[in-house]
């Protein structure tokens, strides 16, 4: 009779010698966020010193764009590229602590309108995006991924649903690299059309939240209109971040099913497996704050390290934007899209709209 | 009888882990006063 023992394997350097490859990248990070900062506050001291008026422009937005001169001129050398990388833990550590800010009731209330919205996002954008890859003659894995990634949340979606549907990692780049790009893009649409309707902050935050695909980008877009749509944003993004496990388990098991191959066994573990977990820690800060577990002076305190974590967030999202590399991808993903991120920020503004009409928001 | 040895990758904590994980440690350093005044 044989028997099998597992042990496991200790790795006991990898941890520290990982650690120290992302300091180089950190303190990029840091260098640019805190660049966009000064930035902000030398051309408001600057100005009001010279009696100009010019609009303000926020650290987001500074921090975005050193980013991006940087990515797209001189390059960011590997040596910084594995502490870029951790702008995705500082975002969501940073929504994590925002938990703070929100009762659990604002929570549950914002939280239910935000869900009626994504559900119906979700069904209009998968099946326009659907339609849009056939139009365009794009891979059925391709336009799937395309899907997925305008209509729950952006890069991490993509990369969920690569694995679920076993897409190649072209598809994947294709998709990804179109995601970003148009993720860029609203950044610097979104504030304009939000003043331009004169959208309250909830509103505003409501419909960044629930048009905008990738969640760093979500939050950048509410912080460029302000810090109470930036907080909403947060929140209906993660009630969107929330559905990832549900799109991605129906694509699994269509794929599966269209190829012949073995469907997912436990849809219950699968779904925990790809439920994003930091929407846990989010909700259990909120229930914290809700019982007063903290007074009201370290609810600002947590606010601010909240605001530190996506300061660093920023600064990455400008850092891996590169346009070199995106043009390599080919033009006809990325007008795809395009085209559907068009259709779906006019699909959830008119849902937003409509809501605010249906209910006190 | 054999005696199979299998071996297992440590199981790592996730990044969503890392970040709630650092986020509860960072609110239990403000609510013990260890963080106080973080300024913006």
């Amino acid at each position: 009779m044989a028997s099998t023992t597992t042990v496991l394997r200790a790795e006991p350097i990898q941890l520290p010698r990982k650690f120290l490859a992302m300091l180089p990248g950190i303190g990029l990070l840091t260098i640019v966020g805190l660049g966009g900062k000064v930035l902000e506050k030398w051309i408001a001291t600057y100005t009001k010193a010279h009696h100009l008026v010019v609009p303000n422009i926020e650290y987001v937005l500074w921090a975005i764009l050193i980013g991006l001169l940087i990515s797209n001129t001189i390059g960011v050398a590997e040596v910084f590229k594995p502490g870029i990388s951790t702008y995705e833990f500082w975002l969501k550590t940073g929504i994590v602590l925002l938990g703070a800010r929100f009762l659990l009731a604002d929570v549950l209330k914002l939280g239910a309108v935000s869900l009626a919205l994504v559900l119906i996002e979700l069904i209009l954008s998968i099946g326009f995006m659907t339609l849009l890859g056939r139009i365009f003659g794009l891979s059925p894995k391709l336009t799937s991924l395309l899907a997925v990634g305008s209509s729950i949340c952006g890069v991490s979606a993509i990369i969920a649903t690569k694995g679920a549907i076993e897409a190649d990692d072209e598809d994947a780049s294709f998709a990804i690299a179109a995601i970003l790009a148009l993720g860029a893009l609203a950044l610097f649409t979104f504030p304009p059309i939000g003043h331009w309707l004169g959208m309250s902050d909830r509103i505003y935050g409501l419909w960044a939240g629930t048009g905008v695909d990738n969640t760093a980008e979500a939050v950048a877009a509410g912080a460029l209109y302000s810090d109470a749509a930036a907080k909403i944003a947060v929140l209906a993004k993660t009630t969107r971040n929330a559905m990832i496990g549900f799109v991605v388990l129906g694509y699994a098991l269509y794929w599966a099913a269209r190829e012949g191959r073995q469907a997912v066994g436990n849809k219950a573990a699968f779904l925990w497996q790809k439920f994003p977990k930091f929407v846990l820690g989010f909700l259990l800060i909120s229930l914290l704050a809700s019982l007063s577990i903290f007074n009201k002076d370290q609810v600002n305190n947590l606010a601010n390290l909240s605001k530190w974590a996506f300061l660093l967030t920023f600064a990455g999202v400008g850092l891996r934007i590169n346009f070199k590399e995106m043009k390599k991808q080919g033009l006809r993903p990325f007008i795809v899209g395009a085209l559907g991120e068009v259709v779906i920020a006019a699909i959830t503004l008119g849902l937003v709209l409509g809501a605010s009409k249906l209910v006190k928001l | 009888m054999a005696n199979q040895v299998t071996q297992e990758p440590k199981r790592s904590l996730s990044l969503d882990g890392w970040a709630v994980g650092i986020a509860l440690l960072l609110a239990a350093l403000v609510k013990l006063g260890a963080l106080k005044h973080v300024g913006w």
